[in-house]
């Protein structure tokens, strides 16, 4: 089986699960229908989580680049998850570390973290980040020559900026991003699949530089996150800083300028020193150290482990704050709990499990190896979402917004639009109204997190609403709708209520890139320029429209019965118009193409979705679906519901953050 | 929100919900429509199965909760909601809360994590009687409306026990931390 796979010459594209990792990233496959870590040839699957960047900008990932860290800090990038969706001035950047932060001088450069890694070379956390995932792939294509989509978890505490970033440097990796899956949600799904246990759980997710508690309940293949909590700046790292610490200073080189390639190396040394350190006091009770000393010499320090676990004790605590607001958040006692499940690197350390079995008062499992959990549930949902295994119609992920989402006012006060919690996809609508004659535009800023001020919350981004006619003061009533979707990404349209007029929804990130900066960092990454983005582009829209011919196909097979007089030919046309669309060279033609399709098949996909609806209120288990859709209560107010809503003009799906 | 949520859901409109029905109802309802379901579906499709899990989840997070449920069963028999026309709670409450809420800040001020929470347990008791007088008031009216509205400054009680609850949430977090 697997000879046949290596020797296929025309592999159909396979879905990939990828953990993006502080310290390690994994991709992991479907193989014989069991999640499989992929391994390269070393028949090693953890990838360090770090980037090198040569003198001749060359760029090398993984174990080879960590190996350049301690000769080259600076051009050297680990943990760059920590980094991610944040801005130029943010605490990150000001913690002990190897790196040379550039200071902005722009606004748009303040949005992002940037980070010079040789002369004339500054890159931000999205490249990084990308360059991670591109050799993730190229691992993934050696083993299955042709990768299709990919899954890429993040912590489920990551606010909108950081899952945004985090699905551009995807797209920068040349994936196509199936979804964003929260990393305990990822855990619970590997986990729950291989004991088939059902029940109330707490994953712990505790790794190299985020922490996690989701709790969740496991039901029939059901994943429903009743809360999460956490905090995207925490982890082994900050052990291993703590630790680095006090051997700078037994190095007697606690006042280094660590702006200086002498003083990176030392920094590098000694958190390289305070890791091994972490790693052997989880079986050893201390361990013997030898460290040079600043202006030559050497020293010897011991650290025992009751030395460490008091210097980590209050960053273990902080776990433990989350780990009670999620229970009450669940609205449960840690003793209704079926299982705790631990995650991540960190909950190696003894301590950590101590301290994990005291907080939910039961012995925490780990069977299934911490570091590899997460990117193994990763490729269960990529496999469910590409359609592949019978899977999909038994598995169901439920997850949450993890931090409440806000509008700021006036007086700088948020007023909470959605609260954390809220199970995606989700959405609110908001009515404005103008408080000027003749105003035609308005602002609205969004921020993310729970705090009562606008200055204490994360912002998101500000969003400009323009094209309001003109009326007097008070006239104009604006409907903005907030949606949160899958992947826990937030989007805003809104609607002027007295005209119908759609507006336009002009979006400024806080944080993070702009769509065109993206597209910019697209095009540079492609060798020939531009033709190559016009080849690109077509190339996209042909698959895109490859598949909703295929699909639509599939549908009209599945549900001759849905069809009403004539509309099967007219379907069928817009279909072969597309498909000579696609044929054909023109990208505007297929985009045409894919437009009349989908308006000519609307209705029948509105009778499709109602008979899933139906379906679901008709009761679990029911295959003869149609003979009891009758007696069903509440369809015909369903469909009475989607006539209704069919007639009024439908809210705008564009408008990104 | 104009949607009717008991519509979406496609439940009886009433107060005292089975909320374990509510919950199945909802995880049915979401396995049909949930965005995992419409990767290999056609644009169209997904983008209403979207609309919908996303109304679906809204319906379900209003009736899960008393306050809203009330909101909605009320407007589901034509009586328009909204916090400022609904009629004030009475004196007597107004007074108790007032005092109470004086109590909570007190044993803010002076961190007494016991005494919150005593607080918030006499305060959930009180929950229970009016949660329980509005159950009978909406029995009892039987969809009338002119009953039904006698109904409001049950509700108006409800809203500010539910504000004392997440000022008692907010500080216990504020507190632990």
């Amino acid at each position: 089986m697997a000879l046949f796979e290596i020797f296929d010459p025309a592999a159909s594209p396979k879905p990939i699960g990828i953990d993006l990792g502080t310290t390690h990233s994994i991709v992991a496959r479907m193989r014989d229908g069991k999640p499989t870590p992929i391994t390269n040839c070393d028949l090693e699957s953890l990838v360090p989580s770090a980037v090198f960047y040569d003198e001749r900008g060359q760029v090398i990932v993984g174990r080879e680049a960590l190996r350049m860290a301690s000769s080259h800090p600076r051009e050297t990038i680990v943990s760059v998850k920590r980094l991610i969706g944040r801005g130029a001035d943010d605490e990150e950047t000001k913690r002990l570390g190897t790196f040379e932060f550039v200071a902005p001088t722009t606004d748009e450069e303040a949005r992002t973290v940037r980070l010079r890694v040789g002369a004339d070379r500054v890159v931000g956390p999205v490249e990084v980040s990308a360059e991670i995932l591109k050799a993730l792939k190229q691992l993934a294509e050696d083993e299955l020559r042709s990768v299709g989509g990919a899954v890429i978890t993040v912590p489920a505490y990551f606010d909108d900026a950081q899952r945004q970033a985090t699905k551009d440097a995807g797209r920068l990796a040349g994936l196509e991003v199936l979804r964003l899956l929260n990393e305990p949600t990822a855990a619970a799904l590997a986990y729950g699949l291989d004991k088939k246990k059902d029940g109330l759980f707490a994953v712990y997710d505790l790794g190299g530089g985020t922490f996690d508690i989701t709790i969740l309940l496991l039901d029939g293949g059901v994943f429903q996150v009743k809360s999460t909590g956490g905090n995207s700046a925490l982890g082994g790292d900050d052990m291993d800083r703590a630790l680095a610490e006090i051997l700078l200073a037994a190095m007697q080189a606690q006042a280094i300028d660590k702006d200086t390639t002498a003083g990176r190396e030392l920094v590098r040394l000694a958190l390289d020193a305070a890791r091994q350190a972490k790693h052997a006091l989880t079986k050893e009770a201390a361990i013997d150290l030898e460290l040079p000393v600043r202006g030559g010499g050497q020293t010897s320090v011991r650290i025992t482990r009751e030395q460490f676990e008091e210097l980590i004790a209050p960053i273990v605590a902080r776990t433990g704050r989350s780990c009670r607001r999620a229970l009450r958040d669940a609205g449960v006692n840690a003793d209704q709990l079926d299982g705790v499940i631990l995650v991540g690197g960190s909950t190696r350390v003894p301590y950590v499990r101590n301290y994990v079995q005291e907080i939910f008062g039961q012995e925490p499992l780990a069977d299934i190896d911490p570091d590899l959990v997460v990117a193994m549930g990763a490729a269960v949902q990529a496999d469910v979402l590409a359609g592949g295994e019978d899977r999909a119609g038994e598995i169901l992920l439920l997850d949450v917004l993890p931090l409440s989402l806000g509008l700021g006012t006036m007086g700088g006060v948020v007023e909470k639009v959605l609260p954390r919690n809220t199970t995606i996809p989700a959405g609110a609508r908001q009515v404005f109204t103008t408080y000027a004659d003749k105003q035609t535009g308005f602002d609205l800023h969004i921020v993310q997190g729970e705090r009562e001020l606008v200055q204490d919350c994360r912002s998101l981004a500000r969003f400009t609403l323009k094209g309001i006619p003109p009326m007097a003061a008070g006239m104009a009533r604006l409907e903005v709708t907030f949606r949160v979707d899958a992947d826990g990404l937030l989007t805003v349209s809104a609607k002027e209520l007295t005209t119908g007029i759609e507006q336009e929804v002009e979006v400024e990130p806080s944080y993070g890139l702009s769509d065109e900066q993206v597209e910019q960092m697209l095009l540079e990454a492609l060798d020939h320029g531009e033709q190559d983005l016009d080849t690109r582009r077509l190339v996209e829209r042909r698959v895109e429209a490859e598949r909703i011919v295929s699909a639509t196909r599939r549908a009209l097979e599945e549900d001759p019965g849905l069809l009403q007089d004539g509309e099967r030919d007219t379907i069928e046309q817009a279909m072969s118009t597309l498909s000579e669309a696609i044929a054909g060279t023109s990208p505007g033609a297929i985009l045409t193409g894919i437009e009349t399709l989908d308006e000519t098949s609307k209705a029948f996909a509105g009778r499709r979705m109602d008979r899933a609806i139906a379906h679901a209120i008709a009761g679990r288990g029911v295959d003869e679906v149609d003979e009891t859709v009758s007696h069903a209560r509440g369809v015909e107010a369903h469909v009475a519901e989607h006539e209704a809503r069919r007639s009024s003009p439908a809210a705008s799906h564009e408008g990104n953050t | 929100m104009s949607v009717d949520p008991f519509r979406t859901l496609g439940i009886d409109p009433r107060f005292d919900l089975d909320l374990e029905a509510l919950d199945t109802r909802h995880r049915d309802l979401s396995a049909a429509l949930h965005p995992d379901r419409y990767t290999t579906k056609p644009a169209n499709e997904r983008r209403m199965a979207l609309d919908r899990a996303i109304n679906v989840n809204t319906a379900w997070r209003q009736l899960r909760d008393p306050v809203q449920r009330a909101e909605r069963l009320l407007e589901h028999h034509g009586i328009a909601i909204s916090e400022t026309t609904a009629p004030k709670a009475s004196p007597t409450l107004l007074m108790e809360m007032m005092e109470v809420r004086e109590e909570l800040s007190e044993a803010k001020q002076a961190r007494d994590l016991d005494r919150i929470g005593k607080l918030g347990q006499s305060m959930s008791a009180k929950e229970a009687e009016v949660l329980e007088a509005l159950r009978l008031g909406f029995v009892s009216a039987a969809g009338d409306v002119n009953t039904l509205r006698t109904l409001l400054p049950t509700l108006g009680e409800l809203r500010y026990l539910k504000r004392f609850f997440e000022e008692v949430e907010a500080i216990e977090e504020q507190l632990l931390d």
